[in-house]
């Protein structure tokens, strides 16, 4: 039996990404089609808008940074076998955390880290019970994470409307403090330094999972238990280290928002800046397989569909909800395994006709 | 506290009741032939959107309601068939059939002109039955009555032995000759039916419009609802009430003068969130699942 | 000679009821050779026929194929006479052919008679329970079959288990019955009970399939036997005209030493020791009683015993796996009672498992990662955490070279794709090469060709000769016997006695397997 050379095994769950993406953009052409638009001028105007120009390149990966984080937080936990679906409410706890420390009036130095770390212990805070909860009562995570999603939803709502209350602006928060603001990279734009915060969080996952012990315990508990136990590895241990440091991700990734998007540099109510930042994190995890560097560039390529696709809302009149449509088929092709099978077979088949 | 405010609550209550039921009876069909549906949110938000669509364009509530079944069975049949004959994961299919309800639902309604937030008229809801204390949505005592029917299903028929052994055994389900995958993809578009008559019940009966956000989480409710049950229709309809009192209670704080002032509104909107965290933690352990719940099954 | 069922069809005894001709199955890709190869087989009316082979002989595959389960590849299946083809079980069982497999096809959770009704070709929404229950209680009472229809399977023990195997089969009136190895979960004297009925089934004028790779089996039910090897047929024989050695021959090739001569080692050191133990899942058996066992330094120990009877649960509470229920165990002088996995194995137990694919190896993960599974965290392997590539890569190989495990690429290999001898090569040199004090081995050898079994027999001789413990759990009593300085016997959760392995009694302890109390004179 010829076993197959690695780079084409490594090749195998990139192409099965492509064509994923293949399949979500020709799906939301037809639904173009359907509703009237023209799907070229749209595509062309996406394609412009994300990356057409310094200017919307910035803006892509603006939209991409907490995207990675928010991945991380998912795809750390489907290594370890856990589905944490939580990122999206620990994200508002992260951004409201960082937000509050600026009551704190902390000196220059220290502020933007204290912010920092207030928003991943948060974020650690909001995850622990769903950790407690699956040990101590087996309750999965997919129902737990989402009834603190939506108790977050509400905690925040709270928060802006009745504890971290801009006094000039009843409709948000107070604003981080200046000394704890990102470094704004272009002057125009809103990337924040927040990328390459985001950048090396990527660096350090990656090397945790495939350079550390942990990282080995992680993966092998993620792949079976069963072993893992008999190999002297504590399961529980991993599912309280995988949701603390998803935990801590997902809350450094409403840090990065609220600190680093002018121009309130606060968390506004209705959570509009935050809202589906976890959930599509889920998305950005699935197509970049769950590894640190496939995240990366399938956070790029959701930034730029965000980017590109308020372009397009202007431009053609698409609305920026076809995104979300785009998005979500992509994820379905993702769940089947068989679907670079069937386009080849599908392929095989037409030319065998002709 | 006077009587008509208890008959409100307990009115408010059943219509809450309904759509997180009838999710959880779905799931139910389909958690008991091996499936795991975390879609089913997405199912309700197609339903409802399905349900006022239908509505709208026949002039009927039952077109409406029927359209949301419909177009559930649809969805139900893509998760099914993603999960059998194609073996994909149930977990990732799921996830991107909620994706994919929060973006066409958002994209309809901003095509449909109104963005965000479209309502239903009137004439086309689904007509409800005065009681004199109150009215009644038709939808409570069929509710009950498919709560009945699928427990009889399951437990009392040939068809309920096939469903529930191809969930707890797939392989010896095989052997016998029954076909899994067709079983399975049978209880997913069932299951769909139940979500998208749900969906439908929330825009063209209980709200009377369709939001982005109008399911709120109930698909995700309904699947603890179904962990409370441990698969019986029976007990996810005694959940789903238990629910919806908590989610009526929750409607009827915060309009209610005096104590909205007291808890915040956004406290009692946690509510029926919690409580369905600290039922579902009560419960576990005492309930049993199918064996091969959510694994796929493949012919060795 | 006619015999008539009860609602069967009138057979002649002796008529053949189903015939393969050159039968073939291949899986491309996966196997080399053909699983079968051009395999001749028929049965008859009236009779028992015997399929014997080792593991992984066919067997299984020959039922399967006759049964409908699998597709044949090439040559010609005829059911009386007449060409058949099925494509799924149930036209096999619609032909009157049916099989019980080996592994229990049934739902735990349901009630004989629910498990019978999963089988049924009845209306969607009929419910036929109570006419169910009442033909089970008549085959019950034709075939002496003891079994309530309206108990929980789960609640049955494994030989009424494999009962109602049967009775889902015969529930359709079969004429041919194939039993792929039914005797695997039962005492010996279940089997015998067990032979009375395929016997009673027999001379009702049904033709029996029976595999096994059981010689005492095979004399004790067979009418004819035909002997397979590595997927060929060595030949059909009535069983009159055999003999045990002729058959034992065929089968296995040459025979295995009684007892392998070693050299005593003196040690009084206890490496194993527990008191009155009561391993976590069986203190609800009846009678359970604690378990005593005591392994010294530098000895084998075997412990023989029909599978399912308390070694699973006795292996887990001396590895760590799961805590017993009560009483305590000792490693080496110190109380391990309700100590993690890892203490176990940092005090030195090692632990080759029986399931070896589901536990004994993540199969995701690289070979190199898999052969540190238990060293990764320790040093030279990592330091503060961090993982050493390096010294994870030379010790690999070592492990890889010495124990001749075929693997094509340390980093790049996902144990997955391995084949079982060579998973079961790893394990061993990943669980003796720091000349552990203790080893918990279960069904170490099984799969492994005959020069791997021998080395293994040497390692483990080897080990001892350094003083290591041995605790060899096996089914293969050829094995425990070879091997063992002593042999303890497990019945039902209990240490049934314990004999000296050098001129031990096969059966004294055949007797102890299924029961018995006799002492060893």
């Amino acid at each position: 039996m010829s076993s197959p050379s690695s780079w084409i095994r490594n090749l195998t769950p990139i192409t099965e990404s492509l064509l994923a993406g293949v399949v979500g953009l020709v799906i939301g052409a037809f639904i173009m089609l359907a509703f009237g638009y023209n799907p070229l001028a749209a595509y062309r105007s996406l394609f412009v808008g994300s990356v057409g120009s310094v200017y919307s390149w910035a803006e892509l990966f603006a939209n991409a940074t907490p995207l990675i984080l928010t991945a991380l937080t998912f795809a750390i936990a489907m290594r370890g076998g856990l589905f944490n679906i939580g990122a999206e409410g620990q994200l508002y706890m992260g951004a409201l955390a960082a937000v509050s420390v600026s009551l704190l009036h902390l000196p220059a130095p220290f502020n933007w880290i204290v912010a920092i770390l207030a928003a991943m212990v948060a974020g650690m805070i909001w995850s622990l019970p769903v950790a407690l909860l699956k040990l101590g009562r087996g309750v999965h995570e997919v129902i737990s994470t989402i009834m603190f999603n939506w108790i977050a939803h509400f905690f925040a709502f709270y928060l802006i409307a009745n504890v971290l209350t801009d006094p000039q602006r009843g409709e948000r928060t107070i604003a981080v403090s200046e000394s704890a603001r990102l470094t704004r990279v272009f002057p125009d734009a809103t990337l924040s330094s927040g990328l390459f915060i985001s950048l090396v969080t990527v660096g350090v996952i990656f090397f945790l999972l495939w350079r550390t012990s942990t990282g080995f315990e992680i993966r092998s508990v993620g792949y079976n238990p069963h072993a893992s136990h008999y190999a002297g590895i504590s399961i529980r241990k991993q599912v309280l280290r995988v949701f603390l440091i998803g935990g801590a991700i997902a809350g450094l990734a409403g840090a990065i928002v609220v600190m680093g998007r002018p121009p309130y540099y606060a968390v506004l109510s209705g959570l509009p800046q935050l809202v589906n930042l976890g959930f599509d994190g889920i998305g950005v995890a699935m197509i970049g397989r769950n590894h640190p560097i496939g995240i990366v560039f399938a956070a790029i390529f959701f930034g730029g569909l965000m980017t590109g696709g308020r372009i397009m809302q202007f431009d053609p009149g698409v609305p920026f909800e076809l995104v979300r449509v785009i998005q979500g088929v992509i994820i379905l092709a993702l769940a089947i395994p068989e679907l670079r099978r069937l386009f080849f077979l599908a392929r095989e088949r037409l030319a065998g006709r002709k | 506290m006077e009587l008509t405010h208890l008959w409100g609550i307990l009115f408010i209550s059943l219509h809450a009741m309904v759509p997180i039921t009838l999710a959880a009876i779905g799931e139910t069909i389909e958690e008991s032939a091996g499936l795991f549906n975390i879609g089913l949110e997405g199912i309700l938000l197609f339903g409802a959107l399905a349900g006022a669509l239908g509505a709208q364009a026949s002039g009927s509530a039952l077109v409406g309601l029927l359209t949301g079944m419909g177009v559930g069975a649809l969805i139900g049949l893509v998760f099914g068939t993603i999960s059998t004959s194609l073996r994909g994961s149930q977990l990732i299919s799921g996830v991107g059939i909620n994706l994919l309800a929060l973006g066409f639902v958002a994209l309809m309604l901003s095509v449909m002109g109104a963005p965000g937030f479209h309502s239903v008229a009137r004439e086309v809801q689904v007509p409800l039955i005065p009681l004199g204390v109150g009215n009644l949505s038709p939808l409570v005592p069929i509710t009950v009555a498919v709560a009945i029917g699928v427990w009889w299903l399951l437990r009392r028929t040939q068809l309920g032995i096939w469903i529930r052994a191809v969930g707890e055994n797939p392989a010896a389900a095989d052997v016998a000759g029954i076909r899994v995958n067709r079983v399975r993809l049978g209880a997913a578009v069932a299951a769909g039916v139940l979500a998208g008559l749900a969906g439908a019940y929330l825009s063209i009966d209980w709200f009377g419009a369709v939001t982005k956000e109008i399911t709120a989480g109930r698909g995700f409710i309904a699947l603890a609802i179904v962990v409370f049950s441990g698969l019986n229709p029976l007990l996810a309809l005694l959940g789903g009430f238990i629910f919806g009192f908590f989610d009526g209670l929750a409607t009827w704080v915060a309009t209610y003068p005096g104590i909205k002032d007291i808890i915040p509104w956004q406290f009692v909107a946690m509510m029926p969130y919690v409580v369905t965290l600290a039922v579902v933690a009560g419960m576990i352990g005492r309930v049993r699942f199918p064996s091969a719940l959510g694994v796929p099954y493949l012919r060795e | 000679m006619k015999t008539r069922s009860d609602s069967g069809p009138v057979l002649d005894k002796g008529d053949v009821l189903l015939e393969a001709r050159g039968l073939s199955k291949g899986f491309p890709g996966v196997w080399e050779h053909l699983i079968l190869d051009q395999l001749d087989f028929d049965v008859r009316s009236g009779e028992v026929h015997t399929l014997l082979g080792e593991n992984g002989a066919g067997k299984t595959v020959i039922a399967n194929i006759l049964s409908g389960y699998y597709e044949k590849t090439e040559g010609e299946i005829r059911v009386k006479g007449k060409l058949v083809h099925f494509r799924s079980p149930r036209e096999g069982l619609a032909h009157g052919i049916a099989m019980v497999h080996q592994e229990l096809m049934l739902v735990p959770a349901f009630t004989v008679a629910e498990n019978i009704m999963v089988g049924l070709d009845a209306p969607l929404f009929s419910y036929g329970i109570a006419g169910v229950e009442k033909r089970i209680q008549r085959l019950v009472e034709r075939y002496g079959l003891q079994v309530d229809p309206k108990a929980r399977v789960e609640d049955l023990s494994a030989g009424q288990q494999q009962r109602v195997e049967i009775l889902k089969v015969l529930f359709h009136e079969p004429e041919v019955l194939l039993l792929d190895e039914p005797t695997s979960l039962l005492t010996p004297s279940e089997a015998d009970q067990l032979f009375v009925v395929l016997r009673a089934m027999a001379d009702d004028g049904k033709g029996i399939v029976f595999i096994s790779h059981k010689m005492r089996e095979v004399f004790a039910v067979s009418d004819r036997v035909t002997v397979l090897k590595l997927g060929k047929t060595q030949g059909t024989c009535q069983i009159a005209e055999t003999n045990e050695d002729e058959l034992t021959r065929r089968t296995f090739g040459e025979t295995v030493p009684d007892y392998m001569e070693r050299p005593e080692v003196a040690h009084e050191e206890l490496a194993l020791n527990t008191i009155e133990m009561v391993p976590s899942g069986l203190e609800k058996k009846p009678n359970s009683q604690g378990i005593s066992l005591k392994i010294r330094c530098g000895e084998i120990m075997g412990l023989a015993g029909v599978s399912g009877n308390g070694q699973t649960e006795l292996i887990e509470a001396v590895t760590g796996l799961v805590p017993p229920a009560s009483g305590e165990v000792w490693i080496l002088n110190a109380d391990m009672t309700g100590r993690t996995p890892k203490e176990f194995i940092e005090r030195g137990v090692a632990h080759i498992p029986e399931r070896r694919r589901e536990i004994g190896i993540v199969e995701q993960m690289h070979v190199a990662e898999n052969v540190v599974l238990k060293d990764y965290r320790k040093t030279p392997f990592s330091k503060n955490t961090v993982l050493r590539h390096q010294q994870i890569s030379s010790h690999a190989e070592k492990i890889v070279e010495k124990f001749n495990a075929l693997v094509p690429d340390l980093w790049q290999t996902e144990c997955r794709i391995l084949s079982g001898g060579n998973i079961q090569r790893l394990i061993l040199g990943r669980e003796t090469w720091r000349k552990p004090p203790v080893i918990i081995a279960s069904h170490p050898t099984e799969g492994l060709d005959a020069k791997a079994i021998r080395h293994t027999w040497e390692l483990f001789l080897a080990l001892r000769a350094e003083g290591s413990a041995v605790l060899l759990v096996s089914e293969d009593l050829d094995e425990i016997m070879s091997l063992s300085d002593r042999i303890a016997v497990m019945f039902e959760g209990k240490i049934m006695g314990i004999v000296d392995g050098k001129g031990a009694d096969r059966e004294i302890l055949g007797h102890w397997m299924a029961g018995g109390t006799a002492s060893a004179a």
